[in-house]
């Protein structure tokens, strides 16, 4: 029972670290970055590549939130930027840009898959079950995550002049923000964010140039169902994640992988406005 | 010439031309590269089922490929478990068309209902290959798993022959397709993806609508998967995975959307160069891909088939219709032609509408005014659309909406006017017109029709309001003006009892604003119509209405005469904030 | 003698290829107060948008104290002293009252003595800082939009109808701010308006706007109530 809560938590934690970045740009922009699946992978390639040069394993998140901030901020002012008035064909740019990536990573690293260790290793007792030290180690994270950036959301002038753009763009630009580079801005945050992501997950499974697409699908039916606000994708993460971990475990994990798809969609059929105006 | 060369007989050449292309084309090409066109053709059937929904309707889906799978699988699984022989083959035939049809109308349920957007319709058809995929997975033996189902007895036909009939199957659904879409009736599909909104203000069911096209593409897909399988003797999970959907979405791209001839040759070059090229560049030709992929959508989003266009500018209008007066209606043998009692609209804890009752008889032309925020545009869109309000009774022409969607309303005799010129922007003047009359007079699917029935009101706005003469101009080129007085003659093509007006002359110049009084007044008086007109412009409401309702603050202030509420303190004080100094000199 | 605060020469704009501006030219001098006088759907605000750089310029020019700034982006005109009350969704509803007021400066420095400034010529809101804006008064918001637009002590104001719906007393309260902002600070102002009385009481000059034109102009004295009565009757 304690390990089964011990897994919907983490199973949770996980979803949202992978989730945030992506909900962060939508809830700026508008616009889903398809390519976040490839960020994913190349936060997890960074995570690898620190691991070779000898890097101490808590330093590969902040590698790869670099490498995939400098990724995302090229990709808006190059592609994104152009398509805001094309919602649906952003969508498919920043997929071509995660095929794009995805052959990049393939061309550099080969398409074997590798791995990385993870900062902590072991397990720690708890209530009578050992349980992974590392896992629980995330939840910390998602919860730094969480917190950070409502802190930087609703604490900072930078956090104003964003919520100023997500709420009236013109108004905004109007009283001298610069909504461009706000976006600018955002986009690179959130696509470092699911970067940084994948360095922190990998340590869990393996690096492969495809791991970021099932992580994609997820996150992206995550956010769809919590609307753009974080606490609500906490709230998203908690209830599907949970469901998948249930359906996992007492019926068959192939049926627990679809749960969130299948689960979010039917949600979003029942109440189109998502979640966030529960 | 033109004449000669009607755009059915140049599709009806085009492909006999592409036919025999088809035919000869084995005895040229290598054996290589033969079987992988036979494959590309089927390839190329599904992309145009991606473009047909994409291109054409508007919705961008990743989950063809499922039904493309559908089939596949259909196929492999019953020459597999059942046997290959006459009952097996009608039995995977069977099984394509319907499980393709029912899994669609499933989905097209999900996608498809009163305010539901793009973006869910294509969340759904991603997650529709991803569940399938995992079902592959789960199925053990009944369908190989991982590695899929190889090795069953299949149809033994030579290469020549599959690539002919794979070829002549593509060349028929293109041309079949080119044809439906380009008749009167297929326009409407162009019509959704312009417009959704007007489309359901002139009646059309547009859920159900989508929902058919979704079926039939389904199918056309299932059964491409199914000559796919048959084929190549393999039915495997890629066929269906979310990775060949977004495939065919991108061949769709780089060939041009929206053309159908675009999703053919994107498809068969797309499948030709990766054969040939994979092998020689096995990673750096994805890369490219990509790299051309994001390149088009955000610098070509026309594809091949739009550069080319823009290459080569040729006449591509069709022939303007002929107008002629459609017989007239009867009118309902009614006076009273709105009805409202205590309408209410919350948002939140806001009551945007407080409890507002008024009515309106046939011959009187109502006008709403007040000031911003009053509630004016929000008491329209309670009367056009029954999900609107939260509180209240509404009837139109004696009978209660209840909780009806717009397209319902449109039988009661309710026409409406958006404020923004809401047309079909992509669409002929003529062809906009013909799809406001789609209720009254039936549309062919096959053909266009040389004549334009319009009823005499749409007809004098039509050719008073200087759109005579430009039918088979593009809506969305138009000045503002001219689309303002065409969504008109759309409404007026309804033939309504009711007409709701919200700010017509917004950005008019006082000329065509005059006319438009003009025309708004003869209406009234000569059809009978009931006009309820949202207006700022108090000059203008004062020269042409009957009755003005002032609305303030969610509530109705005043209600009355042209000559009561002008002078009422009441609405100078609203409008002008009080004690304005009254000055008789004349202009 | 120095250029005009504002210049507007010639120009044009509206929605597309809709014109719903038409050679309009204006000059407002250093801490004058202009009033544009017209019904609703005249293009009055359309005129204000082009000024901020949200609707394309078709023609003609606009220039700032001599400078040109047609092409300069909207966001960055805040900057050059100018501060724009718009009349459609002119606040940040879910925002605080105090949030929206930082929103009127371009940084923090300076925020805290701004907002008691603001506090003391509109002392209901300086009741309600920590409040959401949204769940103002119709007439506290205004006073919120106008108080925003003071805050960056901007050299010119446009303010697009800020006393539609509003009460008298109201109205009276945002005219003293105004005739106060101009008597000292010299701030300059456009203002879009329907309502005489607020019209007339705050500002230098008029110009009456018909469908998209300027069709008469004059100083504010005795009898510019007759001229702009005769214009704009009901």
């Amino acid at each position: 029972m304690l390990t089964l809560a011990l897994d919907i938590a983490t199973t949770a934690a996980i979803l949202f670290i992978v989730s945030a970045g992506l909900l962060i740009v939508f809830g700026v922009m508008k616009i889903i970055n398809f390519a976040h699946g490839a960020l994913i992978t190349a936060g997890a390639y960074a995570a690898l590549v620190g691991m070779r040069l000898g890097l101490p394993a808590w330093m590969a998140p902040f590698l790869a939130f670099m490498v995939g901030g400098l990724l995302g901020m090229a990709i808006e002012s190059v592609v994104v930027r152009r398509l805001y008035r094309r919602p649906l064909d952003a969508i498919l740019a920043t997929w071509g840009l995660g095929i794009v990536l995805g052959q990049a990573v393939i061309v550099g690293f080969g398409r074997e898959v590798q791995f990385v260790a993870a900062p902590v290793a072991g397990t720690i007792g708890l209530g009578g079950t050992d349980y992974s030290l590392y896992r629980l180690l995330l939840v910390a994270a998602a919860l730094a995550i969480g917190i950070g950036f409502t802190f930087v959301l609703n604490g900072t002038r930078l956090g104003l002049s964003t919520r100023a753009v997500i709420l009236n763009e013109t108004l905004a630009e109007g009283l001298g923000i610069n909504a461009v580079f706000v976006r600018f801005l955002t986009f690179g945050i959130g696509s470092g964010l699911g970067a940084a992501a994948g360095a922190l997950i990998t340590p869990l499974a393996s690096v492969d140039p495809n791991m970021g697409i099932p992580w994609l699908i997820n996150a992206f039916m995550l956010v769809m169902v919590s609307g753009s606000a974080l606490s609500t994708l906490a709230v998203a993460c908690l209830v599907l994640g949970g469901m998948q971990v249930v359906i996992s475990t007492f019926v068959s994990p192939i049926l627990g992988g679809l749960a969130i798809a299948v689960l979010a969609a039917i949600a979003l059929r029942l109440r189109p406005e998502g979640f966030a105006r529960a | 010439m033109p004449d000669l060369l009607t755009p059915r007989r140049r599709i009806a050449l085009a492909a006999l031309a592409a036919g025999l292309l088809v035919v000869v084309a084995p005895w040229i090409v290598d054996t290589y590269t033969a079987s992988i066109l036979a494959r590309a053709f089927f390839v190329a059937i599904a992309a145009l089922t991606v473009d047909v929904l994409w291109g054409y309707s508007g919705v961008l889906t990743f989950g063809q490929s499922a039904f493309f799978g559908i089939g596949a699988y259909a196929l492999a699984m019953t020459f597999t478990h059942v046997g290959f022989d006459a009952g097996g083959i009608a039995l995977a035939f069977g099984l394509a068309v319907i499980v393709a049809g029912l899994v669609a109308a499933l989905v097209g349920w999900l996608s498809f209902y009163h305010g539901s957007t793009p973006l869910y319709a294509s969340v759904v058809s991603l997650v529709l290959p991803i569940v399938l995929v995992q079902l592959i997975y789960a199925g053990g033996e009944t369908t190989g798993s991982s590695s899929g189902l190889v090795g069953f007895q299949t149809f033994d036909l030579d290469l020549e022959t599959w690539f002919r009939l794979a070829g002549l199957a593509t060349v028929a659904v293109a041309a079949a397709g080119y044809l439906l879409l380009h008749s009167d009736a297929g326009r409407i599909l162009a019509a959704l993806r312009d417009n959704e909104a007007r489309c359901s203000y002139i009646g059309i069911n547009v859920e159900r609508l989508r929902l058919g096209i979704l079926v039939v593409c389904a199918i056309v897909a299932a059964l491409a998967g199914l000559g796919h399988a048959a084929l190549g003797g393999v039915a495997a999970p890629e066929n269906a995975s979310f990775v060949f959907g977004t495939q065919l979405v991108i061949m769709v791209a780089l060939g041009g959307r929206g053309t159908l001839l675009g999703a053919v040759l994107g498809a068969l070059g797309i499948e030709l160069a990766s054969a040939y090229l994979s092998g020689s560049l096995p990673f750096i030709w994805e890369l490219i891909v990509g790299i051309a992929f994001v390149a088009v959508i955000v610098l070509f989003p026309a594809g091949l088939i739009g550069a080319l266009r823009r290459l080569i500018p040729g006449d591509r209008a069709d022939a303007a219709p002929r107008l002629q007066t459609a017989a007239p209606l009867p009118r309902a043998d009614r006076d009273m032609m709105v009805e409202a009692r205590g309408v209410t609209r919350q948002f939140g804890s806001l009551a945007v509408l407080n409890g507002v009752s008024f009515s309106a008889r046939r011959g009187e032309l109502v006008s709403l005014v007040g000031p911003n925020g009053a509630g004016k545009t929000t008491l329209i869109r309670c009367l056009a659309d029954g999900l609107e309000r939260t509180g209240g009774e509404i009837s139109i022409v004696g009978r209660p909406i209840g909780r009806l969607p717009p397209h319902r309303l449109v039988a009661f005799g309710l026409g409406r006017k958006f404020q923004a010129a809401s047309v079909f922007n992509t669409l002929t003047v003529a062809d906009c017109l013909r799809i406001a009359r789609s209720r009254r007079d039936p549309m062919s699917w096959f053909d266009r029709s040389p004549v334009l029935s319009l009823p005499q009101a749409a007809r004098q706005v039509i050719e008073g309001g200087g759109l005579g003469d430009r039918l088979g101009d593009v809506a969305g080129d138009l000045s503002h003006g001219l689309k303002q007085a065409l969504e008109l003659a759309m409404v007026l093509a309804l033939e309504p009892d009711v007409v709701l007006l919200d700010e017509p002359t917004a950005g008019l110049t006082r000329a065509e604003r005059s006319a438009f009084g003009a025309i708004l007044t003869d209406l009234v008086r000569r059809e009978g119509l009931c006009v309820l007109l949202v207006e700022h412009d108090l000059d203008f409401v004062r020269e042409i209405s009957s009755r003005i309702i002032v609305l303030h603050q969610g509530q109705i202030a005043l209600d009355g005469t042209v000559e009561q509420v002008v002078n009422a303190p009441l609405v100078h004080e609203i409008y002008t904030g009080g004690h304005v100094p009254t000055a008789e000199t004349a202009s | 003698m120095s250029a005009p605060l504002l210049a507007l020469d010639r120009v044009s704009s509206g929605y597309g290829s809709s014109r719903v501006v038409r050679d309009v030219s204006l000059d407002i001098a250093s801490g004058e107060i202009v009033a544009l006088i017209g019904k609703n759907g005249m293009g009055k605000s359309t005129l204000l948008k082009t000024i901020m750089g949200f609707l394309r310029l078709q023609t003609g020019g606009i220039a700032l104290a001599g400078r040109d700034i047609a092409a300069i982006p909207s966001h960055r005109k805040a900057s050059l002293g100018l501060a724009y009350v718009p009349q459609e969704q002119p606040i940040f509803q879910d925002l605080t009252v105090h949030d929206n007021l930082r929103l009127g400066l371009a940084s923090d420095a300076g925020l805290a003595a701004g907002i008691a400034e603001m506090a003391q010529a509109f002392p209901v809101l300086g009741r309600r800082l920590r409040q959401r804006a949204g769940t103002l008064s119709g007439g506290e918001q205004k006073m919120l939009i106008v108080a925003r637009g003071l805050i960056a002590r901007p050299r010119l104001m446009l303010l697009d109808e800020v006393t539609e719906g509003l009460q008298p007393s109201v109205v009276d309260r945002l005219a003293e701010a105004l005739t106060a902002a101009r008597r000292d600070r010299g701030t300059a102002m456009l203002i879009v308006e329907q309502h005489l009385p607020f019209v007339l009481g705050v500002s230098d000059r008029f110009a009456v706007f018909k469908s998209g034109e300027i069709v008469d102009s004059g100083p504010v004295d005795a009898a510019a109530a007759l001229r702009i009565e005769a214009h704009t009757r009901l």
